[in-house]
């Protein structure tokens, strides 16, 4: 298995690929290399597919030909106690006609389409292949090992889009040698299957609209939250844990998992439902902090494994800044082909072109929202507090009522304390 | 959902040779042991009794949990499995 290309991705989700696809557009000879049997094998995900910018400038006619599940036209939050819950949902005439604001989709459908789209374009995909050393020439990187396989994969210049863990990275030293529990979360994600006129039913929904909800308080005081989302006939339900909070904690994630499914709320959105699949993922929840070294000599990052997620809490972008970030990499490849140079200095254009684009910045802009996050009350107080407050609101008993906002300082006095109230109010809306 | 069924739910193709290796002495050791809580999967499992460690590769979701919240560095392999083997997400 040796062969020489002009440029070597790892990894064929949605970074890898969009990389890919950008230097195989431009004519370069690219190496697409993925460890599962397909691209998609390994990928989950609990969110939503947002616009992608820099995709639909490749092809304009993305969205009809992309393999999706539903539109996102409503997206709800539901602060949730052990029997209780208080939701808002927006639901928008805007979201319902295109360009559409998301779509729920499957990785293992979505990832390998776009690599195949890859592949259209000239890239050679290489599945089965799981990178193990990053092979150095002179000092400089000149391809990449593949595990249980002899020979080598040769190329000037390789872009680590190898997810959130980044084993490339590390060998790279452009990453940490360990990370930092605060700065990650797992999901888990249980797939539910039912039927697509059950779904519509029982969520409001017609044609191919689809629902998108957060819960907050159903991860037993874990820092956390969780998701459900409507496939077009199946449900994705799932919790994500910090991990710093979930190691200390005691509590499983699947325990967890069983109990928000049986939550009296959750049970009956989910019932006469089956299990169909059980999945997890890491999540790279540090924002702008968690940024790698973004390039060195020979070697770009992208996607998870640059920490390119933004999760400050209501909308939870990966994807699109992964797809972002692979398809300049695959420019700065073709500028360093163009130049001849693949130093440091020749794939610095990386990082500017990063720092002018919207992935950058809205890291930077959400750079404190981590810490805020990392308050424990919002995952449990909070949640009993909106609750508390909500069911008294509306309790008409035959005795004289106290005015709400007497109403109000009472739940929050009984659940969070005035004073970190007023402390958790002042960091909220520093971090905005 | 019952976590012991994970194989009647994710497929897997099971590589005889483990991705992830522990020096057990180690986990004896360690004050914390997160990764048994903390793996989706329940792959760890610690006995109070034998004082012991015990680590099953066959269901890892290859999440990472185990990489993240280990603080003592336990592994003295830690990788993902060889290119076809490992989990195989179907539709998720």
């Amino acid at each position: 298995m040796s062969k020489t290309y002009q440029a070597i991705v790892i990894g064929a989700g949605p970074a890898g690929s969009s990389a890919a696809l950008t230097m195989a557009r431009a004519g370069l000879d690219v190496a697409l290399v993925e460890r599962g049997t397909f691209p998609g094998e390994k990928n989950m995900f609990g969110g939503v597919l947002h616009r992608l910018p820099s995709l639909e400038k490749i092809f304009p006619d993305f969205w009809e030909r992309a393999p999706l599940e539903r539109h996102i036209v409503k997206k709800g939050v539901t602060f949730m106690t052990g029997d209780s819950s208080f939701s808002t949902t927006i639901e928008a005439g805007n979201y319902d006609r295109p360009p559409y604001n998301g779509y729920t989709i499957f990785r293992p459908r979505f990832d390998r389409w776009l690599a195949e789209e890859a592949v259209a374009a000239g890239a050679t995909l290489i599945t089965r292949a799981t990178v193990d050393e990053l092979v150095l020439k002179n000092g400089k990187i000149s391809g990449v090992s593949v595990l249980g396989r002899s020979g080598q994969l040769s190329a000037p210049v390789v872009v680590a889009a190898d997810g959130v863990l980044s084993l490339t990275a590390k060998k790279a030293g452009l990453r940490q040698p360990s990370f930092d529990p605060a700065q990650m979360a797992v999901g888990v994600k249980a797939l539910i299957d039912m039927p697509r006129e059950t779904i519509d039913e029982r969520f409001g929904l017609v044609r191919d609209q689809g629902f998108a909800n957060e819960f907050v308080g159903v991860t037993s005081g874990v820092r956390g939250g969780g998701f459900l989302y409507t496939n077009y006939d199946s449900l994705s339900l799932g919790l994500v844990f910090h991990l710093a909070s979930l190691r200390t904690s005691g509590k499983t994630p699947y325990d967890l998992l069983n109990a928000f499914m049986e939550q009296p709320q959750v049970a009956k959105m989910i019932s006469g439902g089956r299990l169909q699949e059980y999945s997890a993922h890491l999540i790279p929840e540090g924002g702008y902090d968690m940024i790698p070294e973004l390039f060195g000599d020979g070697i770009l990052v992208a996607g998870d494994a640059a920490a390119f997620c933004n999760a400050t809490g209501l909308n939870l972008e990966g994807i699109n800044l992964a797809s972002h970030s692979g398809v300049v990499a695959g420019e700065a490849v073709i500028a360093a082909h163009q130049a001849g140079d693949f130093s440091r200095q020749g794939l610095g254009i990386y990082k500017k072109l990063l720092d002018e684009s919207y992935v950058i910045k809205d890291l930077k802009q959400a750079r404190k929202a981590p810490h805020m996050l990392h308050n424990n009350r919002i995952y449990q107080e909070y949640p009993e507090m909106m609750c508390s407050f909500m069911e008294n609101i509306y309790k008409i008993e035959g005795a004289p009522k106290q005015n709400v906002s007497k109403q109000f300082l009472k739940a929050a006095r009984e659940k969070v304390g005035l004073g970190n109230l007023l402390a958790d109010g002042f960091s909220a809306w520093r971090s905005l | 959902m019952n976590i012991d069924e994970i194989f009647d739910n994710t497929s897997f193709a099971i590589d005889r040779d483990p991705h992830i290796v522990l020096d057990y002495d180690i986990c004896t050791g360690c004050d914390n042991r997160g990764c048994v809580n903390s793996c989706p999967a329940r792959c760890y499992t610690w006995s109070e009794e034998e004082q012991k460690m015990t680590f099953v590769h066959d269901g890892c979701l290859e999440c990472g949990t185990c990489y993240v919240v280990c603080h003592r560095n336990a592994f003295t392999r830690w990788r993902y499995p060889r290119g076809g083997f490992g989990v195989a997400y179907r539709m998720t």
